[in-house]
């Protein structure tokens, strides 16, 4: 048996045609770098630069990155779940990347069949991320750990990653539509309550005066006394001098419970305010942003464990076809359904008079879930409401305007080449992106666009996919 | 026809004396007390009230000038269904300075749910509850104890009140400092419901509203009722509250006169309460009032006969009144029927419709004369003046048998321990302590 000699040159391994890449603390590496590495092993000695550059490398766009096989070295125990659960093995030397080259090459081999169709939506960007991983280790589930990083106390590593610790709540929003595209498949864990401010989970319940919110406050039984009907807190009847208890009204001594007197109920005497009361309030106070907060308007949310469907199971190598939000009505829109009918109708009527021109174009509001998230679902549609309204202002009126899902829209420009589409959207651009500014705090909204004029050789379908693609790329 | 015509010679034939022979126990005792008295009293009130003007002005100006706190407590069983309407009613009273506080003893329907809703939402500022059921006493005890007014107005959930009515309840204690407690003018709200209701209606204008004027008057006054009461917080303090029922209405006025009190009634503090409906109801209602007469007369209170220190003629005069007209003349109103029965045996086919004829004329009468005294009405005179005929069959023979029927159980069998209106725990020790 021969025993090669595995050498650490300039960070780099080379064994068997793979070529690994060696992260120690001290190393200060681009990502892009990384490209044609075929795995990376992370010294984790430093709990916290290991986090960094997995979390790094698993929330990178490209799946060349996020998908690279990263092996922990030097790595002590953790109870950070990224850490944990997003690396595809622990090795306790460089001795030992002849026992790790196999599953570098198997996750390779699983890279390859995958499908990198792309998804123009926030939600489904995420999850076809999510998919595609879970399908190059071969995860079948999606499981919660209990995380004191993760601001609702709970984290499942492989989609948690791709936010900050403070959005995990939107984590809970993507298994919700994720579940209704029929991805996953729910199987109840646990039930939490959120912060209805900022979605934390860390809640401090506690039983407040109904008066002034205060803690302070003082129990007592209550004592009614049979022989006379005197009934008062127990401390009127509290003998300071033997610490017997006498009524006070007809000074007998109390003898035996349930015979000559009892105790009906419990009262509370607020240390703050000097009022007494029976029912306490119970408060939960969010340990993240101070708001005291009645427990009924918390926010119940169920921590489940998902299991891919078969659809989410084959979503990785044969994509799949978002059904998109409804957001059809409204006004001053029509369907994507119609919106293709009308193009391809558009297309006939170019072909017999080809002087017309028509342009198609995309608009993508890059970062517009960080804002609807803040908002909640109300204001987002009366923003999108707003922001139709104001489209429609600054184009023909025989144009017509479809949304794919939320961030995303479709125009049908008419009298419009290439160039005139560009120039349009680029002021609908600046619009957009100044009425959320204005309307939402300062809110720096990323607007992506393309236009291009509608051509006779290929169907209007093919067209709208192709400038969807250019706009991602 | 026959009849009526010797009935009319009869009648006619009888002269002064031998009326007097065959209605004595009228003329002595009912028209004296009932009509004279209470009459000569109603005028001196209605004749000096012109003096009486400015120092009543003078009183509530007081009242509303130094608006003292004042703590309305309403202790009750299964009432939730009632309080909404009540803390509605009493956020448009003209007298506002008050704390509203109810107190739930034991009710095993939705009454906690709904109090704590009333509570969250500021209907009611208080709401504690007994979880097990201790009796009207310590309900009102346990409102009294965390209660923080200078005075303390007990009332009925069930009963709904005049906008004025806690003003002009509370200003008799700036007329007289000495004035411990004052009592409510009570009417009957459902009056039209039932012919026992209409009854009782005429009935509580008679005796409630205006015969408690006279009583008061007199120094003699002597229950104030449950439904609207108010208290100096310091005399109720000076009690430890209440004592076991039932009859604690009565019993607390007693125990306040004994210290030293005066005991005021204020006609133009207006609650309305619904009544009995039934005749079968009623007579529950009346049996426990009825009882309480002699377990609080004569047995709790028998000290007021006796010339000790807390000895007043007040109250000595109140229990006699009270002993003679209710238990003494009821046994000798059976003594009455019996000399009717042997002298004049042969005659009663006569006597009986004269006596119904005397007694309707005389109850006629007395609720016309009465009538200019009554500020409030709930109805018109001639409304009820159709019912007044009946009202001798009720007064004369309904309560007497009820009455009597209440005495023979309380004085031989000592019944009122064992009624359910109480838990079986309290009333117990009460037997025994003979409270
Ligand atoms: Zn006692
Ligand atoms: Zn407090
Ligand atoms: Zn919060």
């Amino acid at each position: 048996m021969k025993f090669d000699k595995i050498e650490i040159i300039d960070n780099k391994i080379e064994y068997e045609n793979l070529l690994f890449y060696s992260f120690d603390s001290g190393s200060s590496l681009k990502i892009e770098h990384l490209m044609g590495y075929d795995a990376i092993i992370i010294d984790a000695r430093d709990n916290d630069f290991a986090r960094y550059i997995i979390k790094k490398i698993r929330t990178h766009y490209n799946p060349e990155f996020y998908l690279k096989p990263i092996f922990l070295i030097n790595y002590k125990e953790s109870k950070d779940p990224f850490l944990n659960y997003l690396h595809d093995g622990l090795v306790y030397s460089y001795d030992q990347i002849k026992d790790i080259a196999e599953v570098v090459k198997q996750i390779f081999f699983k890279t390859t069949q995958l499908d990198y169709q792309l998804i123009p939506s926030f939600e489904a960007q995420t999850m076809k991320k999510v998919l595609n991983y879970m399908y190059t280790r071969e995860l079948r589930t999606l499981k919660p750990y209990v995380d004191l990083n993760s601001i609702i106390g709970y984290t499942f590593p492989e989609i948690s990653v791709h936010f900050d610790d403070a959005e995990e709540a939107q984590v809970l929003e993507i298994f919700d539509w994720a579940e209704r595209e029929g991805l996953i498949w729910p199987d109840f864990h646990e039930r939490i309550y959120l912060c209805n401010q900022c979605s934390s989970g860390f809640l401090s319940y506690r039983e407040v005066c109904p008066h002034c919110n205060s803690s302070n406050s003082k129990s007592e039984d209550l004592v009614h006394h049979f022989p006379c009907a005197f009934i008062g807190p127990i401390s009127d009847f509290k003998n300071p001098i033997d610490n017997t208890l006498t009524c006070p009204k007809c000074n007998k001594g109390l003898r035996h419970i349930g015979v000559d007197y009892d105790k009906p109920s419990i009262i509370h005497h607020c240390n703050s305010c000097d009022n007494n009361f029976q029912d306490f309030f119970v408060k939960a106070k969010c340990i993240s942003c101070t708001q005291d907060i009645e427990v009924q308007y918390l926010i119940p949310k169920s921590i489940n464990v998902y299991k891919l469907t078969k659809k989410g199971r084959a979503a990785a190598t044969n994509g799949f076809l978002s059904s998109g939000q409804e957001i059809e009505d409204i006004f001053g829109t029509i369907n994507m359904a119609t919106f293709k009918i009308m193009l391809h109708y558009e297309l006939e009527r170019i072909k017999a008079n080809p002087s017309q021109k028509t342009s198609i174009a995309i608009i993508n509001m890059e970062n517009i879930f960080e804002l609807y998230n803040k908002i909640g679902k109300k204001a987002e549609k009366k923003l999108l409401e707003d922001l139709v309204h104001m489209i429609r202002e600054n184009i023909n009126a025989a144009d017509f305007i479809a949304f794919e899902n939320s961030s995303t829209l479709y125009l049908g420009l008419m009298n419009a080449d290439t160039m005139r589409a560009e120039q349009q959207l680029m002021h609908l651009s600046i619009l957009i992106e100044k009425v959320i500014k204005t309307n939402f705090n300062g809110f720096d909204v990323k607007v992506l666009h393309k236009g291009k004029i509608l051509h006779t050789h290929s169907k209007a379908e093919m067209q709208l996919q192709e400038i969807t693609k250019d706009l991602f790329d | 026809m026959r009849f009526i015509d010797e009935f009319y010679n009869y009648a006619t034939s009888v002269d002064a004396a031998k009326l007097f022979r065959m209605f004595w126990f009228f003329f002595i005792f009912e028209f004296f007390r009932f009509f004279l008295i209470e009459i000569t009293t109603l005028i001196l009130w209605k004749f000096t009230s012109f003096f009486r003007k400015t120092r009543i002005a003078d009183a509530r100006l007081t009242l509303l000038e130094k608006q003292p706190f004042v703590s309305v407590i309403v202790p009750g069983k299964n009432e939730g269904k009632h309080i909404y309407k009540l803390a509605n009613s009493l956020k448009e009273q003209t007298y506002q300075n008050f704390e509203l506080i109810i107190i739930d003893d034991g009710s095993d329907d939705q009454t906690p749910e709904i109090c704590r809703s009333l509570k969250k939402s500021g209907f009611i500022d208080a709401y504690y509850r007994n979880e097990v059921r201790g009796g009207k006493a310590s309900a009102a005890n346990l409102g009294l104890r965390y209660s923080r007014g200078m005075y303390v107005i007990h009332l009925d959930a069930d009963c709904s009140y005049d906008r004025d009515a806690i003003e002009n309840i509370l200003v008799p204690f700036y007329y007289d400092l000495n004035i411990g407690a004052i009592g409510g003018n009570v009417q009957v709200r459902n009056y039209k419901e039932s012919l026992c209701a209409t009854l009782q209606a005429i009935e509580y204008m008679d005796t409630i509203s205006v015969g408690r004027i006279a009583s008061s008057e007199l120094g003699i006054y002597r229950v104030i009722s449950g439904a609207f009461g108010a208290f100096k917080k310091e005399a109720l303090d000076r009690l430890g509250g209440w004592d076991i029922g039932p009859g604690l209405d009565g019993d607390i006025t007693v125990k306040i006169r004994k210290l030293g009190y005066k005991i005021h009634f204020e006609p133009s503090a207006v609650c309305q309460t619904s009544v009995p409906n039934t005749f079968k109801k009623l007579v529950k209602q009346r049996l426990r009032w009825d009882k309480s007469l002699i377990r609080f007369r004569l047995r709790k209170h028998r000290d007021v006969f006796f010339p000790n220190d807390s000895f007043r003629w007040s109250n000595f005069i109140s229990f006699i009144e009270n002993i003679t007209y209710n238990l003494i003349l009821n046994v000798k109103w059976y003594f009455y029927i019996a000399d009717m029965c042997i002298n004049f045996g042969s005659q009663l086919f006569f006597i009986i419709p004269l006596n119904i004829l005397l007694y309707t004329a005389n109850n006629i009468l007395k609720f016309l004369v009465f009538s200019p005294f009554r500020d409030r009405k709930n109805e018109s005179i001639s409304y009820f003046m159709i019912y007044l005929p009946l009202m001798v069959f009720y007064f004369g023979y309904f309560l007497r048998i009820v009455r009597t029927t209440a005495y023979v159980q309380e004085l031989f069998f000592k019944t009122s321990y064992k009624d359910t209106w109480n838990p079986a725990k309290s009333s117990a020790h009460a037997k025994a302590l003979k409270l």
